[in-house]
This record gives structure tokens, sequence and C-alpha cells, in this order.
């Protein structure tokens, strides 16, 4: 089966301030990966203009895009729409749903969404007490449980979770211990530990490392543009 | 005297909270009269906003804006997995 190569970034927070500086660095994007993955938090405020400027930095690459949001494309209560906008761009947009790709005859899925907070293993929030924990780590547990489905379900040669939120503590590594609960959940790791994967990538903390492994053993990415360093990330599967 | 931690804590939340920054990720010390910034954005306008932003939270000190321009690179090398 042919090697399949995957560019990741994530945490791109483009505005117009920011606009033609990223494409620059994609037009050769064709030469170094098969597919660009997005990680989330492509915008600064969540807003329809911002959405705007992600369209036209992504659009028409040589390369399919898949993408998802994050907290900050959120903050105007606009994800559907930014979705909607990307989409019409030619950027599959996941949410908690899947896609495959077929690249040279070998079946690329991805599964994924957002992802939510809820800390990891032992010490994290649980379905118990006010409402609005149970609301916090409820939305973290019924996303999880999608993306099981998702997988269960996935038809593919190769597997590849994308999430905006962190699903272990590994690639946090450098963030201050009293935030991990915001910064991802152990519920997004077991439900792809449940049913398989090649390689997880997210985003959304800035401060942490590229490289950590699930507790099934599955290779995890932060690709945080401030993480990378650089303009993508690409791991060969 | 207002505490520094209760200072900080505002300075903090107001990067996270006003519009012009939504910014999450920078590190905000106070020690005496001054007031650190640190932390990574992507362009030298959104560092500039964010010390504006710390001014406006923290009147009377004197902002040190040690926050860093990220240089977006080529994608370097691949890994093989």
């Amino acid at each position: 089966m042919r090697e399949l190569r995957i560019a990741a970034v994530g945490d791109v927070h483009l505005d117009e301030s920011l606009r033609g500086r990223y494409r620059e660095r994609l037009d050769d994007i064709g030469e170094h990966a098969d597919v660009l993955l997005l990680a989330g938090d492509l915008t600064r405020h969540g807003t329809l203009e911002e959405a705007g400027v992600v369209a036209d930095e992504f659009r028409d690459l040589p390369v399919p895009v898949i993408a998802v949001l994050g907290n900050h494309d959120h903050h105007s209560n606009h994800p559907a729409e930014i979705a909607a906008m990307l989409n019409d761009a030619g950027i599959k947009v996941l949410h908690d749903d899947a896609t495959v790709l077929d690249v040279d005859g070998v079946r690329l899925g991805v599964v994924g969404g957002k992802g939510f907070g809820g800390g990891y293993a032992g010490k994290c929030a649980s379905d118990f007490g006010e409402p609005e924990i149970k609301a916090f780590i409820g939305h973290t547990k019924r996303i999880a449980e999608r993306w099981r489905v998702a997988l269960k379900e996935l038809e593919a040669d190769r597997r590849i979770v994308l999430s905006h939120y962190s699903p272990v503590k590994d690639t946090l590594s450098g963030e201050p211990l009293e935030i991990y609960p915001f910064l991802g959940s152990y519920l997004l790791a077991e439900a792809a530990d449940a049913e398989g994967a090649d390689l997880v990538i997210h985003g959304h903390a800035h401060a942490g490392t590229e490289k950590g492994v699930t507790p099934g053993g599955i290779r995890v990415r932060n690709v945080a543009l401030p993480v990378l360093g650089r303009a993508y990330g690409v791991y060969c599967l | 005297m207002e505490a520094p931690q209760y200072v900080a804590a505002r300075v903090q939340r107001a990067l996270a909270e006003d519009e012009r920054t939504n910014e999450l990720g920078i590190r905000v010390d106070v020690r005496g009269e001054q007031l650190f910034l640190r932390g990574q954005v992507t362009g030298n306008e959104r560092r500039l906003l964010i010390a504006d932003v710390a001014r406006e939270a923290a009147p009377g000190l004197t902002v040190r804006n040690e926050i860093t321009v990220i240089d977006v690179r080529g994608p370097g090398e691949e890994e093989r997995l």
C-alpha cells in the first residue's frame, strides 16, 4: 500500500491582518503532502469576516483540505455558518462525523470534530452535581460517543482522528497543570483506542509539545502553530 | 494596595475576554511596578494590541511586552510513523 503524507496544522487564528501571509507557505504543499488537515481555531473571534480569510487562504490547494473548528471559531456563535463558508471553499469540515478520501487507491478515513475538555483519567470532571458541571462533561461524553460510532463504521485503509482539544496529557507538557481540564479529555482518546486509529491530530495547546501517544498506543501529534513553529507538520503513514 | 496576583488575573481575563484580543495563551506576571507579558502570536499588530489591552486593565504599571512573533517557516522535515 502506498505511503500517505499527512500535512497538519492548527491554531492559525487568521484575521484580515494576516490575509495572504499563510497562503504563501502553501503553494508547494502538493510536493510535500497528499492531504492537509486543519485542527481548529482557524479564526481569532469566530466572525464570518475572519472565516472569509480562512476560506481564501485554504481554497483551491493542490491537495484536499479537511478541517475541524475550535473554541475560537465558536466565540461569535456562528459555527454552522463558518463551516458552510469553508465547505463552499472546498474545505471539508468535520462535525463529529467521518470522511473518506481516495488517495491513489488508498482509502484515507478521517473522523473528528472540535472535541472538548474535562480532564484526564483520575483527575477529571464527572457527570455529577450541578447541572452546569453535568452539561460541561456531558458535552464531551456525547462527542466521544459520536467519534466512537464514526470510527466503528469507518471503512478505510488508514484512519486518522482530527480534533481541536487534546485527547492526551503527553502533548500538553509545557502548559500549566491547572488548566489541563480545559485543554482536553481522556474520553476522546478512549474512543480512538476502543475502535482503533493510526494517528490522532489535535491543536489548542499552544504551549504544549508536538509528540505523544494514547494509552492504547496510537500516536498523537499536537499541531498548534506555536508548537510546530512551521507552516505545517508532515506525517507519513 | 491590590495584591499583584489579582492584577495579573485581571489582565489575563481582559486579554481573553476583550474583543480586540481574545487571547488565551499569554502569560502575565506582575513584579512590583512592572507587568510582564510572555507568549507567542502570529503578527506584530496583535502583539501591540495585547499590550494596549493589558495597559488599560492595569493602569499605572509599566508593561514589559516580551511576546514574540512567530515567523512561519516552511514545512520542514516529514516524520515517518
